[in-house]
């Protein structure tokens, strides 16, 4: 039973904030692409919020793809999107499993190691990372970056994962021993089909996050040819002070911003409870 | 049953072998990192040589006495008191509303507001500016519309308060993950509570002060902790993009400091000190908060 307000001039104003909020939030994505149709005399001598006259410029787009490279900070983005969140749930599947499974001595202690290593500000570890990664000759490389996200995801998909694994029923692994399976065919047979939700979930937010990064890679890569997309995004923001091509910035701003929204629409549900499971300490 | 020795050992390698290559690689790519930037804090480097000169506690003192980390710092708390404020009270709101108040499009509401929390804070950053541009930016053409003159005023360049420009991108991007959160904390409330009440004929306003915010509190109290450590961390990357700590160091934070003294002035000893207190200050306002915010909490039986 839920009677919701009864005041109905409440109701109303409450409503219209609602509807204000979603205009403040979609508006702005709309505008991204209206304004990646413009050239820059509609910029200066129309008002921002004005349609972009036809034709429209969808050339900016082609523009941004070849001339500005965004078709290969793209495949950066998505090499090395795909291959830290791959690495990042294998290392932490591992361990939350046995974390979750197994008590051990030390167990505890490496849980709870994990779980604190939350609590320190990544950022203190970006002159170091620099350093290290320099020494490793990792810097501007894919590989260099995929190391470093990986081990950036990990307490959180560990912390997660352990949750999502002790939920699951014990029985089916308990059989699966009794017939005989390995510690390892229990987990990659029995376990692993079974906590593909979890998986999925904690994958996703590790992709959104490790796509949007920005800190990271500026400090890591400083060759154009590596650029993520948010690190080539600043830069451009950076070189519009001298060269005014806002048409195309938009362009690029709505091609970093679509594949994450594509994912976030397929997702949401897992979103939202992973965000859920990794926030209850 | 008695376990064998190979059974035993064979236990003991699949716990190996699950958690050492992790714990390995962690230890490498992060927790060295942060032991690393302890130990170069105690030190004047410029980064370039291997020459490093063994200061002790001088990078620190030097803080003391350099304003603009004090600036630094008061900007930090700041934003994280404007996003502590802003994002908790819309964001308690809209949960409230979207879960108690019978709305028809919940569902829509909810999907869309959580969208600036999946887009890049870059990507914020830059569409934040074209809103505060001076020549071209969203706000001045439509404070125009009310005005004779074209209005024209350099939203970022503020001689002081500029700060406060940086709150909204903040907030608006912030709102839709906390707002998860206490929709999830607000669901798990037992639903005969809010029956009870309406049958005792207390309003959706009595039904918040006296159900919902008493049973969600420990939810709120995790938000807020966690509004001040991503601030604290990272609210380097919208002062970057929107006014690289300008105009004259009057918007720099603590992350964004850091990032100009190493990468941009090459005295890493300095950038990781500061970084050290980062570290310090987050810890201790989470020890604060946690005081500040303790409740009895109310169990659900």
């Amino acid at each position: 039973m839920n009677l919701g307000l009864r005041n109905p001039a409440a109701k109303t104003i409450f409503f219209a904030i609602l509807i204000v909020w979603s205009l403040a939030v979609l508006y702005p994505l709309a505008w991204t692409l209206l304004d990646a149709l413009k050239n820059n005399a509609q910029f200066l001598g129309n008002a921002p919020w004005a349609l972009p006259k036809l034709p429209l410029l969808w050339s900016n787009f082609s523009y941004v793809w070849d001339k500005y490279n965004f078709n290969s900070y793209f495949i950066n983005s998505l090499v090395i999107t795909a291959g830290s969140t791959v690495l990042g749930l294998l290392l932490s599947a591992s361990t939350a499993y046995v974390l979750a499974r197994y008590s051990f001595k030390g167990s505890g202690l490496l849980y709870l190691f994990y779980i604190a290593s939350m609590m320190v500000p990544f950022v203190l570890a970006l002159i170091p990372l620099f350093f290290l990664l320099n020494s490793l000759h990792l810097i501007n490389t894919w590989f260099g970056l995929i190391l470093v996200y990986a081990s950036s995801v990990l307490a959180f998909g560990v912390f997660v994962l352990v949750g999502f694994f002790k939920s699951l029923p014990k029985e089916l692994e308990e059989s699966a021993v009794i017939d005989g399976a390995s510690y390892y065919g229990t987990f990659f047979r029995i376990m692993l089909p079974l906590s593909q939700p979890g998986l999925v979930t904690v994958a996703i937010i590790n992709v959104l996050n490790i796509w949007n990064e920005y800190v990271v890679g500026t400090v890591l890569i400083n060759d154009p040819k590596h650029y993520t997309l948010p690190v080539e995004i600043g830069v451009l923001q950076a070189e519009m002070q001298y060269r005014t091509e806002w048409g195309p910035l938009f362009a690029a701003l709505f091609i970093t911003i679509v594949p994450v929204l594509v994912v976030y629409i397929l997702f949401q549900r897992k979103i939202a409870s992973g965000i859920t499971a990794g926030a209850v300490k | 049953m008695k376990t064998s020795g190979t059974a035993k050992w064979q236990r003991s390698l699949f716990i190996a072998s699950f958690t050492i290559p992790t714990l390995a690689f962690f230890s490498v790519f992060t927790i060295y990192p942060v032991i690393k930037a302890l130990y170069y804090s105690l030190f004047d480097w410029s980064g370039m040589s291997d020459h490093m000169d063994f200061i002790g506690l001088q990078n620190f003192k030097d803080m003391l006495h350099d304003p603009i980390v004090w600036q630094a710092l008061g900007n930090d708390y700041f934003l994280v008191a404007g996003k502590i404020v802003g994002i908790m009270l819309l964001a308690t709101f809209f949960a409230v509303a979207l879960t108690r108040f019978g709305f028809r499009l919940s569902g829509f509401f909810r999907s869309v507001y959580f969208i600036p929390n999946v887009i890049s804070v870059v990507v914020i950053g830059v569409l934040w500016n074209f809103i505060y541009n001076p020549q071209i930016g969203f706000l001045n053409a439509f404070l125009s519309l009310f005005t004779k003159e074209p209005v024209a005023i350099t939203w970022l360049g503020f001689t002081s308060h500029t700060i406060w420009m940086l709150l909204p991108p903040s907030i608006w991007a912030g709102i839709g993950f906390y707002m998860i959160l206490l929709i999830a904390a607000i669901q798990n409330v037992p639903e005969s509570l809010y029956e009870a009440a309406e049958l005792e004929g207390a309003n959706q306003w009595h039904q918040f002060c006296h159900i919902t915010l008493p049973l969600v509190w420990e939810q709120m109290k995790v938000s807020i902790i966690n509004i001040m450590m991503t601030t604290l961390n990272g609210s380097f990357v919208i002062v970057w993009l929107m006014t690289e700590g300008g105009p004259d160091n009057t918007t720099q934070v603590m992350g964004s400091y850091l990032y100009q003294m190493a990468f941009r002035q090459y005295h890493f000893g300095f950038g990781a000190a500061i970084g050290v207190l980062i570290l310090i200050t987050s810890l201790i306002t989470t020890v604060a908060l946690q005081r500040l915010l303790h409740r009895e909490t109310i169990e659900m039986s």
